[in-house]
């Protein structure tokens, strides 16, 4: 078939679309709800194209292209049309990034995403760096809403394993619907609702779980925004690389593609897209392996307690010990979860160096349980995964454990050795169709931790044996000529627990996957032996009187902290913990009543702790919270002070705002928010102070811009300030304090670095200020906005982000409502 | 088994017998319509005394014969006497008549419409000269309010099953250039040409075909589909036994919605009579032709509607529409060729086939043939289901057989074609209604649904009222729709408000140009209509709220304020004691006033200031209304 588009001749084959042949032929065409794996659905009309012939605008997914045909993509009419259907689906969708005015600045200053709980900008979004709707506003060139944004306030669904989802992204291409329905043969989740309540969800308002999904992840891999997330992935964001590996949490050896950043795989997928892997390919892989107590360097016994030691010393020492075990009462076990290589040299290692019969491989039954026992006589034995009772151990000489996660067995060894798994090695590995499948090096394994054969032959050569002199995995492949070892790709059929996630394996190496893997608790298993984790229940002295969210994200919370209450100034600051192993974090005092005792934060959810105060509700109780601290701000009488905040701020200039007008100010009062329904406060204010100023990123309620929009344009009016006051995240206060030094305006900020002690000692919220070195606890918060290095106060509050991002995926019980968590003790 | 010739000549002479009836026949029109009304009480009230008297009469339950601001409507049959059809009959009247007309001889003229057959009685007209039936032409619903809907005989006598008769003779090629020779249009809405649907069905490739009777009807204020199958379902049944014939299609689905309980009562019985009569199945009438029906419920959404949504509520998927192409005549239900026609257009088929298209196409416009059926409703005297040639004058529907806006107000608009259509002011009362005529004033013909709005009716609030159904009833899936009319409703709320700019205006033509051109389905394509006419038309109102914050209809009550007029006010006290916000205040017989912070604007104390007083009026900027005294005369007086 021969078609004209946009005036170029194309040829179309039988069967295809326009779009389909129009992006064959390098003429792009703006789409959203088409996806490569799903058949049109005609949805987010961004696709439209004029075609003679045919009335109106016809969708180009949904065309089936004809001879003769004459096609225009790109006319003024369907750029105008495009660019205002993305503007009304913006309008559902946080969109006031889409259209700021200092969008590359703050990208450039804030690259990633920010952590928050809601999603209310693209700088919070996890999405951000792939999302599909942020790359069209681009290219059609979205600007403007026709009326102000209609947030729809939906709870952010966080009680599913695995997946986060929030609504108020979603744009309702139904990606996720239909690639369910082509997954899992039915519909799990579907659209709910009719007109302006149409949304993605359950039937009933059932639960993910209740609806039979299967934690494929496909809905979360084919979504355009950040609605639906993979709760653990999501803040790592876009991954650097991809490799592919083999699954070997069981034998049906599925091929994963895992995204890694940092030298770390922070994702996984099925390499063969049109074919789901189980809830643990795709779910489990990254949280195994990232885990904060996996084995990193080899240990000794000395005493009563397990010490670090190098790998050098640690091998010396072990072959030493090891000479004396040689013959029959040496074992070594290990299960088939190990590379052919990895066993190879195990064997050789116990028959050769050992001279031992005793190579013992164990085959994980249905649930990936590995249980073995030492052969009796046994008098050392070298475990290489959780496989044996405990009892074993009070018979032997020497026990070595080399594994990649701590258990009571290898707590009680005399040599623990850090292994690598999974994708942290390379090797082969046969699937239970006895095909080779091999493992590629995804990741770096963590700290000292080294593959197997590489701790058994640097051991065999520390015992002085020949043979083993290999320095790589495929050394030992060649030797062992195994060789067209290829992933399974192209599969017709998903492995069974897919379909059916009860068949999931529970264990790998002996040791339970969910103990590993949060999410895994609440999925049930086949036979389940009950028992629920003890959750750990805190009880402080702080009681939680109200807490409101009052805009999406910002949370006021009044707490019973009379000693606080007692002696608190405006400018001052307290620090809470939630609870004994909370992080100890800085909170602007919003408020206070000496009388009752109480104190009012704004808390914006950003991240770990705050998340983990947001979770707890009136009637509970912060284990610590100190305070005041901080100098509190000179109250003097300026003349004319202005107060420029912005999210959490707004609750924070409160009683500055007070005491600044109590001392005889003129006090404007400047509030920033990206959209309408972000602003908090507004009468609280207004009633405070002289003049006050709403500021709107996109432009809905208010002045357009920040607030320093706002209080520019008044400088330039030549309207007289003597000090601006910043309050608001680090790039809302650097903006302010760059646009104000012009003017010669004296500008204060709040700094809020990360904190430990709030007094003087530990040096983590040092901040540089005019080149001088302060402490933001003790000399601040409030600094010359002018003088403050910006870029040194956004990296140490970074600093410890990753490990945020992989507790974060643990802060919160899981699901509540649905019966069967795995909990399998019969191990323990 | 006895053949349909049989059992119709068997029909006609019950028929005939029923018409000369020694025994007197009553007959209620007690379809929902009816009931809603209270013809329930009235059918309880007439057996009762039916069988405390052991009086021999018969009662039989009709459909709706069309006049609704008459129900319930009662005609009664007595030997040697015209029939005569009562109005507004209650419990008490309907005994009354049976005492005074049919045992005695008062025909009680003072509630009588008219009569119905030849013959002399004083004080009563004939039924067909009162002003609400002399222009109407009753075809398609000529047998509603005149049979026993649940009796196929009643049918059968009055010609029923002939027209289906005669597309067997026929055959279905014959039988789609009859159809196309009549010139039918589809009356669900948009008036495509039946037989062309047809024949792409017809034409597409495969031995199985599907044909789905639209009995979703969804427009608020329309109930033309309902009262049809309520009164007369066989026409409708023999409609889809013709198209399913011609199409060559082998299973038929009805899709209702669940709100319709009666009509599905109506089509289960129908069904069923068919079935025994041999008129479903395997070989029907020895003519080799399998046709089978069954009924699907819907949910009552309004999208469900749209063929594809409603072919995938069949399917028992979410009713969300599909784009097109494929066509649901090429590729519809279950993938196979589907014609999907409104009731209306079914239950034309008989007379078509049975009269001939000549005699079909006499009636109608160059454009628009036939006749069609509308529903009267809103601000107008005469509420009903009236049946008019197309190409018939506007006021002649609202004027003359409508009766025009009661109350002496004068008539302000006519809203046509539902939420998909638009209003049409009062100056264009002469436009012929036919389908390119409406369109081309910015409405549709729609499936028949007319309001009409009078000069108490804010032409912003309709617009608001339209926008708010189509917003709530969108399926969600396209954003222009989705969206696009929420934020069309959002401006429109803004305006009625007293916080519109004029720069709304052109928003709102912005947005509903998105809409229109970029929204998935007719639903989205359409949603827009309501404003956009009340934007052509009435703009000059939309501009009187937004420059000077006034409402004229007095209606958007965030721009209306109440007063109490200190001279009128008795201080009666009545307005204080039901204001829900105790917004008013006032000594015992001293003049009483309203707190406007405090005043909700709720309209309590306008409806309750006793008119002999009239105290309380209104203000709306600078507009004030101030309700007319009327003394009434008091029994002590």
């Amino acid at each position: 078939m021969k078609l004209t588009i946009d005036g170029k001749s194309v040829i179309a084959k039988e069967g295809q679309t326009v779009l389909e042949c129009a992006l064959n032929n390098d003429i792009s065409i703006p789409h959203l709800c088409t996806h490569s794996q799903l058949s049109a659905f005609g949805a987010c009309r961004l696709c439209l194209v004029e075609i003679d012939g045919i009335r109106g605008y016809p969708t180009s997914c949904t065309t089936p292209a004809a001879d003769a045909m004459v096609v225009r993509t790109d006319t003024q009419a369907l750029q105008n049309l495009r660019r205002n259907i993305l503007a009304l689906m913006m309008l559902e969708h946080p969109s006031a990034c889409l259209v700021c005015s200092r969008r590359e600045l703050c990208e450039q200053f804030r690259p990633e995403a920010e952590r928050t709980g809601r999603t209310t900008g693209c700088h919070t979004c996890s999405n951000k760096e792939i999302c599909e709707v942020r790359a069209l506003s681009e290219e059609l060139g979205f600007a403007e809403l026709p009326v102000p944004p209609a947030y729809h306030e939906r709870p952010v669904e966080r009680s599913e394993p695995f997946m986060d989802r929030d609504l108020n992204l979603c744009i309702l291409c139904g990606r996720c619907v239909r690639i369910c329905k082509h997954h899992q043969g039915r519909a799990v989740i579907d659209f709910v609702g009719r007109g302006s309540q149409t949304h993605i969800g359950q039937a009933f308002g059932n639960s993910l779980l209740d609806a039979g999904c299967q934690f494929c992840g496909a809905c979360v891999d084919v979504c355009p925004t950040g609605s639906l997330a993979d709760r653990y992935a999501k803040w790592y964001g876009r991954p650097e690389a991809v490799a592919e590996s083999t699954c070997i949490f069981c034998d049906h050896a599925c091929a994963l593609a895992l995204g890694t950043k940092n030298g770390k795989v922070t994702a996984a997928q099925a390499v063969d897209e049109n074919v789901p892997v189980c809830v643990l390919g795709r779910f489990a892989v990254p949280e195994f392996l990232n885990g904060t107590d996996r084995l990193s360097t080899p240990h000794m016994r000395v005493g009563q307690r397990l010490r670090q030691i190098p790998w050098e010393q640690a091998l010396e020492m072990v072959a030493g010990k090891l000479r004396q075990f040689a013959g029959d009462g040496f074992a070594l076990v290990c299960d088939t979860t190990s590379t052919l290589e990895d066993r190879h040299i195990f064997k050789k290692f116990t028959n050769e160096v050992m001279k031992s019969t005793n190579y013992i491989e164990i085959e994980p039954d249905a649930h990936g349980v590995s249980r073995g026992s030492l052969p009796a006589g046994t008098k050392a034995a070298l475990l290489t995964g959780n496989f044996v009772d405990l009892a074993a151990l009070k018979e032997l000489g020497l026990s070595i454990v080399q594994d990649c996660y701590p258990t009571p067995v290898s707590q009680r060894a005399d040599v623990v050795l850090p292994a690598a798994v999974l994708a942290e090695v390379e090797g082969t590995i046969l699937d239970r169709s006895g095909r080779k499948r091999p493992l590629h090096k995804a990741c770096e394994p963590p700290g000292q931790a080294k593959p197997e054969w590489w701790i058994i032959c640097r051991l065999a050569e520390a015992m002085g044996a020949e043979g083993f002199e290999y320095e790589s995995a495929e050394a030992i492949s060649k030797e062992l000529r195994i060789s067209n070892a290829q992933l399974w790709v192209d599969r017709v059929e998903a492995p069974p627990a897919a379909t059916d996630f009860k068949l999931r394996r529970t264990h790998f190496r002996g040791h339970r996957i969910d103990e590993k893997v949060r999410g895994l608790r609440e999925l049930p298993v086949e036979d389940p032996c009950a028992l629920e984790p003890a959750q750990e229940k805190h009880e402080g002295a702080f009681g939680i009187l109200e807490k409101h969210e009052i805009a999406p994200n910002v949370h006021e919370i009044i707490i019973q902290a009379p000693e606080v209450a007692k002696k608190a100034l405006p400018g001052q600051f307290v620090i809470a913990m939630v609870d004994e192993k909370s992080e100890r974090v800085p909170y602007t005092l919003c408020g206070w009543d000496a009388q009752a005792g109480t104190i009012t934060l704004v808390v914006l959810e950003k991240g770990q702790s705050s998340r983990k105060l947001i979770l707890l509700s009136a009637g509970d109780k912060l284990v610590h919270v100190v305070g005041p601290l901080g100098v509190p701000l000179d109250i003097e009488l300026y003349g004319t002070v202005v107060l420029a905040a912005g999210c959490y701020g707004i609750g924070g200039i409160v009683p500055i705002v007070e005491a600044m007008k109590d001392a005889g100010n003129r006090v404007v009062v400047v509030t920033e928010a990206r959209s309408h329904y972000l602003h908090y406060y507004k009468k609280k204010l207004q009633g405070l102070c002289d003049e006050f100023v709403e500021t709107t990123i996109d432009g809905s309620v208010g002045v357009k811009g920040h607030a320093i929009d706002a209080i520019a344009e008044k400088l330039k009016a030549g309207e007289k300030m003597d000090c601006v006051i910043a309050v608001g995240c680090p790039f809302m206060m650097m903006v302010t304090a760059q646009e104000t030094k012009p003017f010669g305006v004296k500008t204060l900020a709040a700094l809020n670095p990360i904190m430990l002690d709030g007094t003087g000692m530990c040096g983590a919220c040092r901040v540089t200020v005019g080149n001088q070195t302060k402490f933001a606890c003790v000399d601040g918060p409030f600094f010359d906005a002018h003088l403050i290095d910006w870029d040194e106060l956004r990296d140490r509050r970074a600093a410890y982000s990753a490990q945020e991002i992989h507790s974060l995926g643990r802060t919160e019980a899981v699901v509540t409502g649905h019966s069967g968590g795995s909990g399998c003790k019969c191990l323990h | 088994m006895t053949s349909l010739q049989q059992v119709c000549t068997e029909a006609r002479v019950q028929w005939d017998k029923l018409q000369d009836s020694e025994v007197p026949v009553l007959f209620v029109g007690a379809a929902t319509c009816g009931r809603a009304a209270g013809a329930t009480e009235v059918l309880e009230a007439l057996r009762e005394r039916i069988e405390r008297d052991e009086l021999n009469v018969l009662v039989i339950e009709v459909g709706c014969l069309g006049p609704c601001s008459f129900e319930p409507l009662v005609i009664v049959h007595k030997n040697g006497s015209p029939r005569i059809c009562y109005g507004n009959v209650g419990p008490d009247e309907v005994v009354r008549i049976l005492e005074s007309h049919v045992f005695g001889d008062d025909p009680c003229a003072r509630w009588a419409l008219g009569k119905m057959t030849p013959g002399k009685l004083d004080g009563i007209d004939d039924f067909n000269t009162h002003p609400m039936m002399h222009r109407q032409v009753r075809n398609i619903l000529r047998n509603c309010g005149l049979i026993d809907p649940e009796n196929v005989h009643h049918y059968l006598a009055r010609d029923g099953y002939r027209g289906f008769l005669k597309a067997l003779e026929l055959g279905p090629d014959k039988t789609l250039e009859e159809i196309k020779a009549s010139r039918l249009r589809g009356r669900g809405g948009a008036g495509f040409p039946a037989w062309r649907k047809w024949q792409f069905c017809r034409d597409a490739p495969g031995p199985t075909k599907y044909l789905i009777c639209n009995a979703d009807e969804g427009d608020p204020g329309a109930f033309m589909n309902r009262s049809l199958i309520e009164g007369d379902p066989h026409a409708v049944l023999e409609g889809m036994l013709i198209a399913a014939f011609t199409l060559g299609a082998s299973q038929g689905y009805i899709y209702c919605r669940a709100e319709y309980p009666l009509a599905l009562q109506r089509l289960d019985v129908a069904i069923g009579q068919m079935r025994a009569l041999g008129l479903l199945g395997r070989d029907i009438q020895g003519s080799g032709f399998c046709f089978d029906l069954s009924v699907k419920k819907g949910a009552g959404a309004f999208v469900c509607g749209e063929e594809t949504a409603l072919i995938a509520s069949i399917e028992g998927r979410r009713g969300m529409p599909q784009p097109r192409p494929p066509f649901p005549a090429v590729s519809g239900l279950l993938g196979k060729p589907t014609v999907i026609q409104n009731v209306e257009t079914l239950g034309n088929l008989p007379l078509i086939l049975r009269n001939g298209a000549q005699s079909y196409s006499q009636y109608g416009s160059e454009s628009s043939k036939g006749t069609k059926t509308f529903a009267l409703a809103g601000k107008i005297k005469r509420t009903g289901l009236v049946e008019v040639p197309l190409g018939i004058k506007l006021k002649d529907i609202i004027c003359e057989i409508g009766g025009g806006v009661p109350d002496g107000k004068a008539l302000k608009a006519v809203q046509t074609g539902g939420p998909s259509g638009g209003c049409i002011p009062a100056e264009k009362m002469d436009l012929p209604v036919d389908y390119e005529a409406l369109t081309q004033a910015g409405s549709i013909m729609g499936s028949g649904g007319m309001i009409v709005l009078d000069e108490d009716t804010c032409m912003v609030d309709v617009a608001k009222y339209f926008l708010s159904f189509t917003q709530a009833e969108s399926c969600g899936k396209c954003a222009p729709c989705r969206v696009g009319t929420r934020a069309m409703l959002s401006i429109l709320e803004r305006i009625a408000a007293g916080e519109g700019q004029m720069a709304d205006l052109e928003k709102l033509e912005s947005v509903a140009q998105t809409i229109r051109d970029g929204s998935l389905c007719g639903l989205g394509q359409t949603a827009p209509n309501p404003v956009l006419t009340t934007l052509r038309y009435f703009r000059n109102e939309y501009e009187e709220h937004i420059r000077k914050g006034q409402c004229p209809a007095f209606v958007c009550s965030r721009m209306i304020s109440y007063h109490i007029d200190r001279d009128r006010c008795s201080g009666c006290g009545a307005c204080a004691r039901v204001c829900p916000v105790e917004a008013i205040s006032g000594q015992k017989k001293k003049p009483h006033a309203i707190d406007q912070e405090t005043c909700i604007r709720c309209g309590m104390c306008l409806s309750t200031c006793p008119a002999r007083y009239a105290a309380v009026f209104r203000r709306s900027g600078e507009l004030t209304r101030v309700e007319p005294r009327k003394e009434v005369k008091r029994k002590s007086d």
